[in-house]
């Protein structure tokens, strides 16, 4: 059975155009790919620090 | 498919031909990605609106450079009313790529229409307000916030579905699953919108069932008991769908190969969906235009009537007045008609001196001015054949009520005696002496200069001159 109260929970305010800006640039961008290359990245310098000892 | 370290693009190999980067993970990622692309924009064509959001969020999250997935997200997110989140993401996509974006026609859409902006703008703030009445128990102001969020916007669907909410909770089933039809028209996979629908469905088929009206305690325990029916197959019915969708998803290596297909659709898709919404607007903006400018006209039209009628309404009131100064109590018809009466009485009788003089007495002198030359010269010519006479009658008249000391009768019969003749200087003297002794300064010395000037050189002229001097010294 529906209970109001928590349903109302569930529901949130919408964003208003005054709130697009800072909505926009607090996004966060990271994705998987990001993630690859930054994993990619590191692995790459600790070989390389390896190779120099 | 461009290489993550070089930017060079790829070929078939696992790693950059340009330099030489390990691209394997990087391309399944990307492939993945645009697997969950394609997801969202099926689900996007059956009006799948959360299924496609869902997709397309988890595409964004493995490669945010799909610009694709990121234009269709705004759409879809404009489609329920979320019109700051679309905008969003059309921004960000248009940072993304500047050029040859259709992002770019999307937000162009949007600023070119200011005033379709503002709707959107206040259905949002009215939604919010509606939330904060919901949270501060003002449930009844709540439902006529959101009828009017959804007079300016009737495809927000959160606003749907909280008015639903208020109409569940307020027992009023019937106006819940309208509103409820209305959200799933927009967005047929939103499970929010089928719990609702299902729990509003299942009391209304009892009601129906059970002939009795709902609400109550009694209501509750049955709606309990019957959870196990209806709203299980309904949500069976509603998820059956995303399991579908994930049974396909493990089908990755047969999608792969139909991956080239769904592109060109997906962009045809994305060129003539854009289209036709615009038209369809067009169309809207086009029709409101015409009904503006008839307005305009209109209301135009109804100045110029008003202005026609103020103009004939002062004509009317002008010709009112010129008629009055023919037809009216001191009119010319009026003159006309008392000259004539003298005339006759004259022609009649001659000797009937008395009888002529009170003819000629209703023609006011004001009237005189206006009437034409011919009135003029007969009016002149009965006077000088009576006006002696008459003159004389008056002024025994005048000269018996001014020895009687009544000078209010004096002064008006001597003013007809002299106006009768005006050869009558005696006449005019002695209406002097009414003023005088009436006590009307101003008129008697008027008169005894009158009498000096017309009679020089009489003794009446004399004693006018005295009567100036002592009155102008008093």
């Amino acid at each position: 059975m529906i209970n109001f109260e928590d349903e109302l929970k569930k529901f949130h305010p919408s964003l208003e155009i005054e709130e697009a800006e800072d909505a926009i640039y607090n996004q966060d961008l990271t994705d998987i790919a990001d993630l690859l290359v930054g994993l990619v990245k590191e692995d790459k310098e600790s070989a390389g620090s390896k190779e120099e000892k | 498919m461009i290489c993550y370290n070089c930017g060079a693009t790829l070929t078939h190999n696992d790693f950059c031909t340009n330099c030489g980067a390990d691209v394997a993970r990087y391309k399944k990622i990307v492939s993945t990605a645009n697997l969950l692309y394609n997801e969202g924009l099926d689900k996007a064509r059956v009006r799948d609106l959360s299924g496609a959001i869902e997709s397309l969020r988890q595409c964004l999250k493995l490669d945010k450079s799909n610009v694709d997935a990121r234009n269709l997200l705004g759409l879809v997110y404009f489609e329920i009313g979320e019109y700051v989140l679309a905008l969003n993401e059309w921004v960000i996509s248009k940072n993304l790529r500047p050029s040859k974006n259709i992002a770019d026609d999307y937000i162009s859409l949007l600023q070119d229409n200011p005033n379709k902006l503002d709707v959107y703008s206040q259905a949002v703030k009215k939604f919010n307000q509606a939330l904060s009445y919901c949270y501060q128990g003002s449930l009844d102001l709540a439902v006529i916030q959101l009828k009017k969020v959804l007079s300016l916007n009737p495809k927000y669907v959160q606003a749907h579905q909280l008015l639903a909410l208020l109409y569940i909770n307020d027992e009023q089933w019937e106006d819940a699953r309208r509103e409820l039809n209305r959200a799933q028209k927009i967005d047929v996979g939103n499970t929010i919108t089928l719990r609702y629908l299902a729990e509003t469905q299942n009391i209304l088929d009892m009601d129906d069932d059970a002939g009795y009206p709902g609400g109550g305690i009694e209501l509750k325990g049955k709606r309990g008991a019957s959870e196990g029916g209806r709203l299980k197959k309904d949500a069976v019915d509603s998820y059956s769908s995303p399991v579908l969708r994930k049974e396909t998803k493990t089908a990755t290596t047969v999608l792969n190969v139909a991956i080239g297909i769904m592109i060109g659709i997906a962009v045809a898709y994305l060129l003539i969906l854009p289209a036709r919404i615009s038209a369809a607007r067009e169309g809207v903006d086009e029709n409101l235009k015409a009904a503006g400018e008839q307005l305009d006209a209109k209301t135009a039209q109804i100045t110029s009537l008003e202005q026609d009628l103020k103009i004939a309404n002062t004509q009317a009131d002008k010709l009112k007045e010129e008629l009055e100064v023919y037809i009216g109590e001191n009119g010319t018809m009026t003159a006309m008609d008392s000259l004539l009466s003298a005339v006759n009485s004259y022609l009649d009788n001659p000797e009937d001196m008395q009888t002529v003089a009170e003819y000629l007495d209703q023609i006011d002198e004001a009237t005189l001015e206006s009437t034409s030359e011919s009135f003029t010269t007969v009016y002149n010519l009965l006077l000088s054949k009576i006006g002696t006479d008459v003159s004389a009658g008056y002024y025994d008249s005048g000269m018996k009520a001014y020895q009687s000391e009544m000078y209010e009768d004096a002064i008006k019969d001597l003013t007809k005696a002299y106006s009768y003749d005006n050869s009558n200087g005696d006449a005019l003297y002695n209406l002097g002496n009414a003023y005088r002794k009436s006590g009307d300064i101003v008129n008697a010395i008027d008169t005894y200069n009158k009498v000096i000037e017309e009679f020089p050189d009489t003794e009446m002229a004399t004693r006018s001159q005295q009567y100036v001097n002592e009155l102008n010294v008093d």
